[in-house]
């Protein structure tokens, strides 16, 4: 019986050395976004670049690591940390990635979601990158950020990889995540529009507007304040039927002051480093905010749980 | 059960076997089929194969390009959407069909003249060359779809290129070799079973590999002490005056189950008897000495002198000897035996220890023979029984009116 055992081992181990040649029949062509070690890699030579950027107090090197609204942000963080003559904390902290989810595509762009805490901040950096085209590297196009303690919706997952959502599907939600950026966008510049009732109160939403009734109020001078959504990229499927999408918003700030006054921001601002004379006629300030929308299963309302923002460009009279 | 294993392991070892050799003979010592040079026609920079045209996994390729002038040349695999998205806007020739050994089917596809990129500064490729007047890759396709392209590097293009494809198993020679062995190993380990059934019992203690067929046998004894094997239905007239357990190794016998084994002292029932003698007996244990059989006692031998208590004529594997409960036919109170190591157990402990072989087995004996004589017998302290007259009977008190049949 021992020896009968022995043979079966033998020959299972034999067998199990051999790599069979097989035709795979229902091949489909497609990718996983990105393997474990080049996740690493796009991590390493992030951090690398950046420090780069920061050490030399300019944001041309990040054009080489990020791409669209997040280098807009860090591009004005930049100018700002640039005219006020401070300097940047460099990221010299290990890269502590506590989530990588990485779909499969069958075409480019290529693009996978990442969640990176910043213990000291105590935020939670909810990433994606991208690869647009196979000669390109990978850059980081969106960074919206959580608080520690807040909660992100699970990603589900099949066969090993990270589902998606397209941005029009809302199959099993209240609405898609386009709709959910249309609307959440509609809520913030007009708080009595139908589509206010149809996104979630949240404290985004709340700050935003706290923040325009102020500008307001401002004696001799008349304020507006518009938002738009970009188009919807990134989207993935949650655990719950849900969707996370990556929403990003713009905001622009316009400024027509009577004759004789002028509009200032506190020194060390960034409103104050892009219009360091203030505005004495009409400005404008543009920003945009990565919101991190979640858009639950079943009728839930949309909200966001993370945003990522920042003055990028004015312009004054 | 063996013999079946056996000859199916056997037939399973001979089909891996020339598996193996097959596997040997087609590969060769390479590992691999080979086939180019193979010259294909184009000016352009750029050839690839179309996604699905390898659709084989785990299999080991190599592919060589050759161009002439020592034009820079590179070869590499990949995954078809990197290649798709690499080579998508670029004019290139797109192979899209391959039959081996060598039948390929292409079509031009046009595009832009140059491509989007060095071909070397990627780092998606799954395996990549470059070199001057050609480049090979050598690689075990994955289980993702791949495309393998030959790119011109610089200003140059294709024209004359030449490309040479092996493909294969990696190691596949030694795994036809090991093929081969583990083959041989089991029409030898077949052949074992099928030939030496005691392959899997050969040691008793092998609590998993000793099988235990039970057979009951029903036996009497006659007055002349001779066994007859009777059935069930037959034993079923007849008291059961003893029960014995006897093992047998049975593959030195037949799967019947009748007592082929000759018997010992066959030749004293008479050489006309002999052979019928051995189809009915057991093999039976050795005679105790001291101890009369029923035969002799019915014959009026005398019992043979002792030095001491003998063992009891049917010895039981019992750890602990048991006083034999016999009334003591004297006066005297009965000794205390003495407490004697117990016999060792026979190999093949008889239920009858009389060896006397049956002249003529009889399958239906009578159960009431005509010829009736009763045998008067005492018991002494010792345990030796004495044949006494009806005469004598008068000076012991009976005991015991068994009847022995």
């Amino acid at each position: 019986m021992k020896r009968l055992v022995l043979l079966l081992v033998v020959t299972a181990l034999a067998l199990s050395a051999c790599a069979v040649p097989h035709e795979r029949g229902d091949a489909t062509v497609e990718k996983t976004a990105a393997r474990e070690a080049e996740v690493t890699a796009v991590f390493n030579r992030y951090r690398t670049v950046r420090n780069t950027a920061i050490e030399l107090l300019d944001a041309k090197p990040l054009s080489i690591v990020e791409s669209g609204p997040v280098l807009a942000i860090d591009t004005g963080s930049f100018e700002v940390s640039q005219r006020l003559a401070t300097t940047q904390k460099q990221d010299t902290a290990s890269v502590d990635v506590t989530d990588v989810q990485t779909p499969r595509f069958t075409k480019y762009p290529l693009w996978f979601f990442a969640v990176v805490r910043d213990v000291k901040a105590g935020v939670n950096r909810v990433q994606i990158f991208e690869r647009e085209t196979a000669v390109e590297p990978w850059l980081l196009v969106a960074s919206p950020e959580t608080l520690a303690d807040t909660p992100i919706p699970a990603i589900r997952r099949e066969g090993g990889r990270a589902l998606t959502v397209k941005p029009d599907d809302g199959v099993g939600m209240s609405m898609s995540a386009t709709a959910a950026a249309k609307a959440y966008a509609t809520s913030l510049a007009d708080a009595a529009s139908p589509e206010a009732g149809k996104v979630a109160d949240d404290s985004f939403i709340k700050q935003m507007r706290a923040t325009a009734e102020t500008n307001a109020k401002l004696d001799g001078v008349t304020f507006a304040q518009s938002w738009g959504s970009d188009p919807v990229k990134y989207v993935l499927r949650t655990t719950d039927g849900g969707a996370l999408a990556f929403v990003t918003l713009l905001r622009l700030d316009t400024y027509e002051v009577k004759d004789g006054l002028t509009v200032s921001w506190p020194e060390g601002t960034p409103q104050q480093a892009f219009l360091s004379s203030g505005i004495s006629s009409a400005g404008k300030l543009r920003y945009f905010h990565q919101v991190l929308m979640y858009i639950p299963g079943g009728s839930g309302k949309p909200r966001a749980i993370g945003q990522y923002g920042g003055v990028v460009s004015a312009d004054s009279q | 059960m063996r013999k079946t294993l056996g000859w199916a392991l056997s037939v399973l070892g001979v089909l891996v076997a020339l598996l193996g050799l097959a596997v040997m003979i087609v590969l060769g010592p390479d590992s691999r089929f080979s086939t180019g040079p193979h010259p294909i026609e184009t000016d352009g920079i750029a050839i690839v194969t179309a996604p699905k045209v390898i659709s084989w996994a785990d299999v080991q390729v190599d592919l060589r390009a050759e161009v002439p002038v020592s034009k820079p040349v590179f070869v590499g695999i990949a995954n078809s959407v990197d290649v798709q998205s690499y080579v998508g806007k670029t004019r290139r020739l797109e192979v899209t069909g391959y039959q081996r050994p060598w039948d390929v089917s292409t079509r031009e596809v046009k595009g832009q003249v140059n491509l989007p990129g060095a071909p070397t500064a990627l780092d998606w490729w799954i395996v990549q060359s470059a070199g001057r007047g050609g480049a090979s890759v050598s690689t075990e396709l994955p289980d993702e779809t791949v495309s393998a392209v030959v790119l011109a590097v610089g200003s140059t293009n294709l024209s004359g290129v030449e490309i040479t494809l092996a493909y294969g198993i990696k190691g596949g020679f030694y795994k036809g070799v090991s093929l081969l062995l583990l083959g041989i190993a089991a029409v030898w380990f077949g052949l074992s079973l099928r030939r030496e059934g005691a392959w899997w019992t050969t040691e008793p203690s092998d609590e998993e590999g000793t099988l235990i067929e039970e057979q009951v046998v029903y036996v009497y004894v006659d007055e002349d002490g001779v066994e007859h094997e009777m059935s069930a239905e037959e034993a079923a007239a007849y008291d059961v005056v003893e029960e014995s357990v006897e093992v047998v190794d049975v593959s030195d016998h037949s799967s019947e189950p009748q007592p082929e084994e000759e018997a010992e002292g066959a030749e004293e029932a008479g050489p006309d008897s002999a052979s019928e003698v051995a189809d009915a007996v057991e093999p039976v244990a050795p005679r105790i000495p001291g101890v009369l059989t029923a035969a002799e006692i019915a014959a009026g031998a005398e019992p043979e002198p002792v030095p001491g208590p003998t063992p009891e004529p049917e010895p039981e594997p019992e750890a602990e000897p048991e006083p034999e409960p016999e009334p003591e036919p004297v006066p005297e109170p009965e000794p205390e035996p003495e407490p004697e190591p117990e016999p060792e157990p026979e190999p093949e402990p008889e239920p009858e220890p009389e060896p006397e072989p049956e002249p003529e087995p009889d399958p239906t004996p009578d159960p009431e023979p005509s010829d009736e004589r009763v045998v008067y017998v005492y018991v002494d302290e010792d345990g030796v029984e004495h044949e006494v007259s009806e005469d004598e009977l008068a000076e012991f008190e009976v005991v015991d009116e068994e009847e022995e049949s």
